[in-house]
């Protein structure tokens, strides 16, 4: 819950920072307050994207290309808590190695950073973050060819996994969702359906609640690009299982969030 | 000697159900052992005649308190019964009666029950019931012996609500909510839907049930009228999920789930006023809200903590507890009858089982094994706990009694039964 609501935070506010001058010391909030919230050091992963805007490549002009500023908070203690039951889809796992040492560093990094002009000094924290780990993305960026050729490796059908009682999006998922952003953003009429699923463990109406919040978690990212007003979000908590099976090997199937495109 | 009449409220359903399989998995020990004998019948009355002593000594025997036996005979009057013999028998009670047919549609019953020790008569009663009347008049004759005997109200008059899902050949699934007698008997389908249909909640007054429907393609709250024809009322439509329902004790609100803005928090909604009232207002996840009979206090789970756990909130203070501090996942919490206990779903381990928790001490009580328990809920009289589980990778529902650790099993032969909820007493 803590993380979601900090993601929501550190992404929002790195995207509005990234408009204006300084965010590191935000960041630097941010991450100090995500700190003291958990209560146990946790990964914050501070990462550059630059996505076009536009279709064709290596879009030159400023006006067709954003820069955004995505922050991925991982939630290393709901995982680690709960060992053994976290999934190993593709979509879960990430890349992002939990140690406490690049945790504190990553945090010393940005508090140490002087102000500079703000991707630059996020990507900097960024990468003294990942000297203490061991593979970590600098700067990403991505520079698509089409956004439509794009989201065409995921379709229509796509599916986002989540793990036990978990609602957070990590780095590999955010990618993801990043796709389906522009593709919406590049067909105005597509609106987008987010259900929400859960494993069959715990109550069913707790569960219906978690979905939700499944769903929302995505929503959030695609919130970025002003696409909510398009985006339906919907629960089945743990209604509608695709899998009957009563181990984690089921179970991990059906914590998710499916995009319907309608 | 009073006269009544009873009338089945008839339920206004042509759907079809089927009833479900009941399976005593434990006898509970220490159970005092009783003799309803079949009753004496005059005129052209006999299958009714054993019905009501059948329906009534099944009742005994589920409830963890007594064992029933027939005894064998029919009595007559008081002066057929060999006391001394029961006596050595250490049979505690015996009950007698006599089913009269005085019209078509109309029967008299008479009803005795003798204290085999002191040999004294410790109720009696007689009633004029109507045809459709009988099941009922034998589980408000149950209620009434077992108050004679334990000096405590039974919970045989009373509904069950459920719901049943069965898999479609084509691939659908078929959501039935339920209605039957205490004893599983009787059902009575009030709502199909390939939709799923979750938490059905009977009204204080017995007249309604509250549930969530994903008919409309999202969680939206409903409320049945099983006994008037096709009456229906649906919730307004709340941003979000609404989900969760349950009744004001005086049934005049209903406690909601409501996710406005994303975030759940439980909600009151007046009926009458169509007023909402905010409960809790907590970023994390309020859900699964439900009344102390009283109706003085709300416990609801939340993961506020970050743990999935359980509280109270207080109504005159408005103050919140935790109240779960054992296991780190603890939900769909239910305030036992008097409001001492709490029954909730409770892991350990890696499984979720039915635990039990004294409000005051603190002390929690795992009382089942399985692995995936779910939604407890008391009798009215707070002796036996309803819930479901999953039995060979099928849901049924499980009744334990909270004395003696008496438990059966309602079992449906083509699909799975989950969601109970039992009713108060009936009016």
């Amino acid at each position: 819950m803590l993380t979601r609501n900090l993601l929501l935070v550190l992404t929002s506010v790195v995207f509005l920072s990234s408009c204006s001058t300084t965010s590191d010391d935000i960041v630097e909030k941010a991450d100090s307050l995500f700190k003291n919230i958990t209560g146990q050091p946790d990964v914050v992963e501070v990462e550059d994207r630059t996505t076009t805007d536009e279709g064709d490549t290596n879009s030159s002009t400023v006006e067709s290309s954003t820069e955004e500023n995505i922050v991925v908070a991982d939630s290393s203690s709901y995982t680690s808590q709960n060992s053994g039951e976290q999934s190993n889809s593709s979509t879960e796992s990430t890349s992002i190695s939990s140690s406490s040492d690049s945790s504190s560093s990553s945090s010393e990094s940005s508090s140490s950073s002087s102000s500079e002009s703000s991707s630059s000094s996020s990507s900097e924290s960024s990468s003294s973050s990942s000297s203490g780990s061991t593979s970590t993305v600098n700067k990403v960026t991505i520079i698509e060819k089409s956004p439509l050729d794009k989201l065409k490796d995921t379709d229509i059908s796509f599916t986002l996994y989540f793990t036990y009682d978990g609602f957070d999006i990590d780095e590999d998922s955010t990618k993801e969702i990043i796709k389906h952003a522009n593709y919406m953003r590049d067909n105005p009429r597509a609106r987008l359906r987010l259900e929400g699923h859960a494993d069959e463990r715990g109550t069913r109406e707790y569960n219906l609640a978690l979905g939700e919040n499944r769903a929302l978690s995505v929503q959030e990212v695609l919130g970025l690009y002003d696409l909510a007003s398009r985006i339906d979000v919907v629960s089945y908590g743990e209604e509608k299982p695709i899998s009957n099976i009563h181990d984690e090997s089921g179970w991990k199937q059906n914590r998710r969030v499916e995009f319907i495109y309608e | 000697m009073k006269k009544i009449i009873i009338f089945c409220l008839a339920c206004y359903s042509s759907l079809a159900s089927a009833v479900l399989e009941v399976t005593i998995l434990k006898q509970a020990e220490n159970a005092f052992p009783i003799v309803i004998a079949p009753f004496d019948v005059v005129g052209n009355a006999e299958q009714d005649g054993s019905i009501i002593a059948k329906i009534m000594r099944d009742n005994f025997n589920r409830s963890g308190r007594f064992s029933a036996s027939s005894g064998n005979r029919v009595f007559l009057s008081e002066d057929e019964i060999n006391f001394k013999a029961w006596q050595s028998n250490n049979t505690e009670a015996i009950v007698f009666g006599k089913v009269e047919k005085i019209s078509n549609k109309r029967f008299n019953v008479w009803v005795y029950l003798y204290d085999t020790f002191s040999m004294k008569l410790l109720y009696s009663d007689k009633f004029a019931v109507h045809n459709s009347g009988i099941r009922r008049i034998s589980h408000f004759l149950s209620d009434r012996i077992y108050d004679a005997l334990l000096g405590e109200k039974g919970s045989f008059d009373t509904r069950l609500a459920y719901v049943t899902v069965v898999n479609l050949s084509d691939g659908r699934r078929e959501y039935s909510l339920e209605i039957s007698d205490s004893d599983a008997q009787n059902p009575q389908a009030i709502l199909k839907s390939n939709d799923p249909i979750l938490s059905p909640a009977w009204s204080p007054d017995q007249r309604k049930i509250a549930y969530v429907s994903f008919r409309n393609a999202r969680s939206e709250v409903f409320i049945q009228y099983p006994f008037e024809r096709r009456k229906t009322r649906k919730l307004p439509y709340f941003d979000g999920i609404a989900s969760a329902p349950s009744w004001h004790p005086n049934g005049e609100s209903i406690l909601l789930t409501l996710s406005k803005g994303g975030n759940k928090d439980i909600y009151s909604y007046d009926l009458n006023t169509e007023e909402l009232t905010r409960i809790t207002k907590d970023p994390g996840i309020d859900t699964e809200a439900s009344y102390s009979s009283d109706g003085k206090r709300i416990v609801f789970t939340s993961n506020r903590s970050g743990q999935v756990q359980v509280y109270i909130k207080d109504l005159k203070n408005n103050k919140v507890n935790r109240a779960t501090f054992e296991g780190r996942y603890n939900a769909k919490a239910v305030f036992s009858p008097n409001g001492k206990l709490l029954a909730m779903v409770h892991r350990v381990g890696k499984d979720y089982r039915i635990a039990l928790l004294d409000i005051k001490t603190k002390d929690l009580t795992v009382i089942t094994d399985n692995s995936l328990d779910e939604s407890p809920y008391f009798s009215p009289n707070g002796g036996m706990l309803i819930f479901a589980t999953n039995k060979k990778d099928r849901g049924v529902l499980s009744v334990v009694s909270i004395i003696g650790g008496q438990a059966f099993e309602l079992a449906s032969k083509v699909g799975e039964v989950r969601e109970p909820n039992w009713s108060h007493y009936l009016k």
